[in-house]
């Protein structure tokens, strides 16, 4: 039998296969990049990012509520997802309300959210709540984030155990020594700690003490612009600066309940609702947690005085809730749209009454709750600080390093590392 | 490559018939797609600072020089090469010692063999979950009964003893395809190597430094650098057993090299990666010079 | 996403083993190649059957921890055996989990990837071996098994943001991932197993007039058989237990695989341990299966690429 030709019979040239597969190839891929225009039924979708576990099921109903109202947005919350992944992916969240901190300050850093100056709400934010996303980081030209809700955190003390030994709310440093020494003769814990969890000791007693004695804002300020200068040719660092502050909260830890280093948020929490210790320094979410298990708890707030003039006394605060629309969104419009749905005057001021939080607008009522109303006027007269260990990057792990200098580890030396892992950092910033 | 040397040689001049591209072709094009083209953006990515989408710059080598004092990547490094070492040392005498065990003279060879096979073929964080559970409940549980106060704590929160626990996790799941490897050499021996050994007196513990070693010396070899590797990229059982605690004593390369991806850090992971790369090329280069030499045998 | 064994062709020009057992001599004085008339060797069988004992106590926890109430689970001592039994724990995982649909999810991604690999693999390696005097295919031969040397974590991140980009960030861009990982040393054993076919066969073929697609489909992937289901017993435990691949490309988590959905829910399980041993037990049992039925092939496999 003859050869058989060669097998070109399909007509199908070398080149022709090639360029065939170049093409289905390059179908495939622009078939995938296609823009996810998703409408369904007509309606235009958008995803809205929202995972602080407290406020989900309040959010989902505003969500309903939302959908319920019109017909050309529906709107689908996520409470699951990873914040950095859908932007690392290309498809973030179209609007998201998440708490703003220096994690997200990088996101907005490098333009990744957009501008949202030209809206009506943004004017009536409060400037220094405005100025809070600042102190972070700044996009130029752009008002980025719009703060949705302030919390703010300072001593939260036992109204009754106060009453009982005479014991006024302190305004100077002195004065809170005094109160302790009282609490401690009278046979009660002056101060219940749980360094069991690092984060609030960071958030707790390390925040207090330097935010009562150091303007936060400013010193991280000069650290960022001195970087690989920090605790060598600097004039600022950690090691310097913190000294004191880390001192007293030392003495501090020193006046708290005998088992600290084994307790934790939880316990905290139960330890206050059973009136076994007169302050505690945590947080207003633990509010919640307190009235829980003891509703007849009489609780309250003071901000931690660090210094002998009483002017000087400041709350912790820090944006609990704030709103972005990423730039990468290509339904930016309906997201809007349901972002000044939920900046509506009465549904703003609800959330903040709901959640023991303040209000950011210059509208915005002040707080009745009892537990928090003695921060109002701090907050109305801006006297307020972002938490010093939320100005430290995730990789240098200060909660760790702030539980390891209450629990008996080198002041000095931990504050000396941290200010090695800033200076590390700022090199490759 | 022998393989070269084997191939028939083709008749000059003949056409390759189309068809083979279409074999060839599209899956190289994936390939390169999937797997080169990310590779080169890593090595791009690792000269900026992305932290993994929006505006980024060129910072030239800064990521790489910040690397070489950052403790967190030397010690992830450091943990993950010595933890490599010992694993493989660990899997190979041991998968050594059972495929001798396993191909001689025993019964129920079939069942035994089938037995130890079976680790590998359970997923890597299964196993760990499980193990974390013995050594965080049954070991101290045994320790307490036995009075051995060593065994009181789970080894897995304490960080100088975690690593122990990942090896022996790992070296678990890692010991029946190494075994596989060895029976097959071990069998692959003609027996007559054997008679010849034993008319000359050989038994027993000098047959199997003389005789039964070098032959398999090959697969020995190839075993330990492929476990090593392996090994080097470490991450299910890790995270499953300690997450890289406690602290972050445990914490392997790639541990420290995903966390870009959340963490914010990506281009200097990738900068990590990078690195990681390299080391992986220079130990291939490494096989690929001994088993060279050792095809001579 | 380790690698299985990897054997290279350049090594043991040893002659074929023949499949099952010429075994090696136990250290006593035997004579040689009468299979089954010696006695076997009590004391290496002992010693093994201990050895065993760490693989099956393991096993032997999960599967009773699993049987156990919630009671006896954390009454701390996890060697005893289940007592009353508690068969409701297996239900409550499934509950709990959505066992069902990490399953199917599990089940879609291996069956891609054993299919995809094992035809992809096996006609690159076809053509990369039948051309192997054209610079083309003898160097995409070592290009792709470079990729042997790649590890994950090297590409990891740049893989999230490009399936991601092409909406590929799930349990599909993990199969063709999957696929990509296994071409390499699937390759490897193909072209090992390939160099055995005798050229003669195809060659006649031709002659009878069929063309290269008709040779390779209808005569040379049959002959692939064993060494297909090698690759394919590979790339189905490669696949089927993978675990990091999956969490970091799949965006959805109810789109997960069966071991990610273990660590998902490693939280919510915290201490009733018979319900998580219920659903680890749930996620290894398919794997233990098909191994347990089709290892002969994995055996003949290994040792069929030793050789070559």
């Amino acid at each position: 039998m003859p050869t058989p030709p060669l097998p070109s019979g399909a007509g199908l040239s070398r080149r022709a296969l090639l360029g065939g597969i170049g093409a289905a190839g390059a179908a495939l891929l622009l078939a995938g990049c296609a823009p996810s225009g998703v409408r369904s039924g007509g309606r235009t979708e958008i995803t809205f990012y929202q995972t602080k576990p407290e406020a989900i099921g309040y959010f989902s109903d505003l969500v309903d509520r939302f959908n319920a109202s019109q017909s050309s947005i529906r709107v689908v919350h996520d409470s699951t997802s990873g914040i950095a992944a859908g932007f690392v992916r290309g498809n973030p969240p179209d609007i998201a309300a998440f708490t703003y901190n220096l994690e997200m300050a990088r996101f907005m850093e490098r333009g990744a959210l957009s501008d949202l100056s030209d809206m009506p709400e943004a004017a009536t934010i409060r400037p220094e709540v405005q100025q809070l996303v600042d102190q972070y980081a700044t996009y130029p030209g752009r008002t980025s984030v719009l703060p949705y809700s302030i919390t703010a955190a300072s001593v939260i003390y036992d109204q009754r155990l106060f009453a009982d030994r005479g014991v006024e709310v302190p305004t100077t440093w002195e004065e809170f020594l005094a109160a302790c020494q009282t609490f401690t003769s009278a046979g009660v814990t002056p101060i219940y700690s749980t360094f069991k969890e690092p984060w609030t000791v960071a958030q707790g007693l390390f925040d207090y003490t330097t935010g009562g004695m150091l303007d936060v804002a400013d010193f991280y300020e000069r650290m960022n612009a001195e970087g690989t200068a920090v605790g060598r040719t600097g004039s600022v660092s950690f090691e310097k600066d913190f000294a004191e502050p880390v001192d007293r909260m030392i003495q501090l830890a020193g006046l708290s309940n005998p088992n600290r280093n084994s307790r934790g948020y939880g316990d905290g929490n139960l330890a206050m609702a059973e009136g076994q210790a007169a302050m505690l320094m945590q947080g207003p979410w633990a509010l919640g947690e307190i009235s829980k298990s003891n509703p007849d708890a009489r609780i309250g707030t003071f901000p931690l005085p660090m210094t002998a003039d009483p002017d000087d006394r400041k709350v912790r605060v820090n944006l609990d809730l704030a709103l972005w629309v990423p730039e990468s969104s290509s339904k930016k419009s309906a997201a809007r749209e349901f972002l000044s749905y939920l900046m509506q005057p009465d549904i703003h001021d609800a959330y903040n009454r709901d959640f023991l939080a303040f209000g950011t607008t210059t509208t915005a009522p002040p707080v009745t709750d009892e537990r928090i109303v003695g921060m109002q006027t701090y907050y109305d007269e801006a006297r307020f600080y972002q938490g010093a260990s939320k100005a430290i990057p995730l990789t240098i792990p200060a909660e760790n390093y702030v539980q390891g200098i209450v629990t008996g580890a080198s002041a000095q030396g931990t504050l000396r590392t941290m200010d090695a892992d800033w200076r590390r950092l700022a090199l490759r910033a | 490559m022998s393989a070269v040397d084997k191939a028939v040689p083709r008749r000059r001049g003949r056409r390759t018939d189309p068809v083979f591209y279409l074999f060839l072709l599209p899956t190289l094009a994936m390939f390169t797609l999937a797997i080169t083209l990310p590779a080169a953006m890593g090595v791009f990515f690792s000269f900026t600072n992305s932290i993994g989408f929006g505006d980024f710059d060129m910072v030239g080598v800064t990521n790489y020089v910040a690397m070489a004092t950052d403790p967190a990547i030397l010690g992830s490094y450091g943990f993950t090469m010595g933890f490599a070492l010992v694993t493989v040392l660990a899997v190979n005498v041991i998968a050594l010692l059972l495929a001798i065990g396993l191909t001689s003279r025993i019964s129920a060879k079939n069942a035994l063999r089938a037995v130890f096979v079976i680790p590998m073929v359970i997923s890597g964080i299964i196993i760990a979950f499980v193990f974390n559970f013995l050594f965080s409940n049954s070991v101290p549980a045994l320790g307490a009964a036995l009075g051995i106060d060593s065994l009181r704590d789970s080894i897995l929160a304490n960080a100088d003893t975690a690593w122990i626990g990942i090896v022996i996790v790992t070296a678990w799941q890692a010991i029946p395809s190494t075994l596989l490897i060895y029976i097959a050499g071990l069998l692959a021996i003609p027996g007559e190597v054997y008679e010849a050994g034993a008319l000359d007196g050989a038994s027993g513990w000098k047959q199997l430094k003389s005789i039964t070693l070098p032959l398999v010396a090959g697969y020995i070899v190839i075993n330990t650098i492929i476990g090593f590797k392996n090994f080097l990229n470490s991450y299910d059982i890790i995270v499953g057993l300690t997450n890289g605690g406690p602290g972050t004593s445990t914490r392997s390369i790639a541990m420290t090299i995903f966390s870009g991806f959340t963490g914010g850090d990506y281009a200097y992971q990738m900068a990590n990666a990078t690195i990681f790369f390299l080391i992986a090329v220079a130990i291939a280069l490494v096989q690929l010079r001994i088993t060279r030499g050792k095809a001579a045998v | 996403m380790a690698d299985t064994a990897l054997v290279t062709p350049t090594l043991s020009d040893a002659p074929t083993p023949g499949g099952a057992g010429r075994d090696a001599d136990a250290p006593t004085r035997r004579r040689r190649g009468r299979v089954g008339q010696e006695r076997p060797n009590r004391l290496v069988t002992v010693l093994l059957a201990l050895a065993s004992l760490t693989v099956l106590v393991p096993i032997y926890v999960t599967v009773t921890m699993a049987l156990k109430t919630s009671a006896q689970a954390v009454d701390g001592n996890a060697f005893s055996l289940p007592a009353p039994l508690d068969l409701t724990n297996f239900a409550a995982a499934w509950r709990l989990t959505d066992f069902p649909r990490a399953f199917a999810i599990s089940t879609l991604v291996t069956a891609a990837t054993v299919i995809g690999t094992v035809v992809l693999a096996s006609m690159a390696s076809y053509a990369i071996s039948r051309n192997w005097d054209r610079k083309l295919f003898r160097y995409s031969f070592f290009y792709l098994l470079a990729a042997m040397f790649l590890p994950f974590p090297v590409v990891a991140l740049s893989q999230i943001k490009l399936t991601g980009l092409v909406g590929l960030d799930n349990p599909g861009g993990v199969a063709v991932l999957h696929i990509m990982f296994q071409l390499s040393f699937s390759m490897l054993l193909f072209t090992a197993f390939l160099r055995s076919l005798p050229e003669e066969l195809e060659e006649s073929a031709r002659l009878d007039g069929a063309s290269t697609w008709q040779v390779f489909w209808r005569l040379v992937f049959p002959l692939l058989a064993p060494m297909s289901a090698t690759v394919g017993i590979f790339a189905f435990l490669a696949s089927w237990n993978d675990f990091a691949m999956p969490s970091l490309i799949t965006a959805d988590p109810s789109l997960q695989t069966l071991p990610v959905l273990q660590q998902i829910f490693q939280t919510q399980f915290s201490n009733d341990y018979n319900v998580a041993f219920a659903s680890y037990l749930m996620a290894m049992a398919p794997a233990i299966v098909v191994y347990l039925v089709t290892q002969r092939w994995v055996m003949a496999g290994v040792t069929q690429g030793a050789i070559k």
